[in-house]
């Protein structure tokens, strides 16, 4: 037997958990968005009540190529978004509704999620 | 019998379906632009461009074809708009333009061949599925006039009056349509004359499924637009005429809409509302 074909559980495993960190931070994000009230602006799949009509709808935000039609959407360029926008866009109606570095994280690691 | 052949046709159009869609579904068909059309191809839709043109064409009358004036500016037009991909009299078309197919066609020959109606319908429109644009929003119909008086006398300039310092033609592009109260059907047919298609969801719009900029669904019902302005008629004709001048930042451009055509498509996105299709 290959040393390889003992080594693929393992790698099998690893991978597995690191999905399930994942899927845990994007279920996390999903309850700070719920959380912070997004909704009252927003129309954001997957998200209970969240209709709001201020501003854009977020169908599909993992697709879009920009975010606040400025940055290039990254998961970075969302996080440090959600976290000021202002800081971003002076002048943006979006304000900055006070989450913390891991809850923009995992917010934005949700909003990805929309494809 | 009858019955019989009816079954027959039914049963062939049954195969040639399913054949034909088995060749899209599975690449059969070459799209490269360095695949040469067959002759057959070529010909024949080379054809039915020509009339489809002629038919639509007829009732345009044009004045003034002699003008030295207009042909004048036509030239001038022609050197600034159109020898970039068809090229002039010992002027090669720019390097891209060589990778086009169909190849953009040498006017000396079809600007005398073709009647001044039709090439003035053929500036004005464009030609769908080949690179040949429409400059109408481009262009005002007065310099496409100029365009077409050019290409009628084209063939009798030698290549040193066609390269000889011109006058530059006038950039300033008059409102393509005239003041009327805003229309959404002309909004509609606006978004697709300036781009917004290529990066917006529009409902309403063929091929308007793009995720660069968010999507336009449910315009009408939202409080706010650009991010940063009231959802009126006024701050949206603002932000789609100049949207640096809102945002200067912003990744959506400057496309050159007039107020009157912005006017008729923020009508069409006002019909957009929270649960339209």
């Amino acid at each position: 037997m290959h040393v390889s074909s003992l080594l693929l559980p393992v790698v099998l495993l690893l991978a597995s958990a690191h999905a399930r960190a994942d899927d845990a931070e994007v279920q996390r994000g999903r309850a700070v968005i719920e959380r912070f009230g997004c909704a009252a602006c927003h129309v954001i799949p997957g998200i209970r009540s969240a209709r709001g009509l201020v501003g854009p709808p977020l169908t599909k935000l993992g697709s879009r190529i920009y975010i606040a039609g400025i940055l290039p959407n990254t998961t970075e360029s969302l996080t440090r978004w959600l976290l000021d926008p202002p800081a971003i866009n002076p002048g943006t109606a979006m304000p900055s509704v006070g989450l913390d570095e891991a809850q923009a994280r995992a917010a934005a690691a949700y909003l990805s999620t929309l494809r | 019998m009858i019955k019989r052949i009816a079954l027959w046709i039914v049963a062939l159009g049954a195969i040639g379906t399913a054949v034909g869609g088995a060749l899209v579904y599975y690449g059969f068909y070459d799209v490269a632009a360095t695949e040469p059309h067959t002759s057959i191809g070529y010909y024949a839709m080379h054809f039915a461009m020509k009339r489809s043109v002629r038919a639509r064409a007829h009732d345009i009358h044009l004045d003034g074809l002699e003008d030295r004036t207009r042909i004048a500016q036509g030239l001038a037009l022609f050197r600034t708009h159109c020898q970039q991909c068809h090229g002039g009299p010992g002027v090669p078309p720019d390097p891209f333009a060589r990778g086009l197919r169909p190849l953009p066609t040498n006017l000396a020959q079809d600007g005398r061949e073709w009647p001044a109606n039709e090439l003035f319908w053929v500036i004005k429109h464009g030609v769908r599925l080949t690179a040949m644009p429409a400059w109408e929003f481009r262009l005002t119909d007065g310099q496409i006039v100029d365009l077409t008086a050019f290409l009628k006398n084209m063939a009798s300039m030698t290549p040193a009056q066609y390269q000889a310092p011109t006058v530059p033609p006038t950039p300033i592009m008059e409102p393509a349509l005239p003041a009327h109260a805003p229309d959404a059907q002309k909004g509609k047919f606006l978004i697709a004359q300036y781009m917004c298609a290529t990066c917006h969801v529009i409902p309403g719009v063929a091929g308007a499924d793009h995720t660069v900029g968010p999507p336009l669904t449910g315009l009408a019902s939202r409080a706010m637009v650009a991010g940063s302005l009231a959802n009126t008629p006024q701050n949206l004709v603002r932000w789609i005429r100049d949207p640096q001048s809102i945002r200067p930042r912003s990744a959506m451009p400057n496309l050159g809409v007039g107020e009157t055509e912005a006017r008729d498509i923020v009508a069409y996105l006002a019909t957009l509302t929270d649960g339209s299709p």
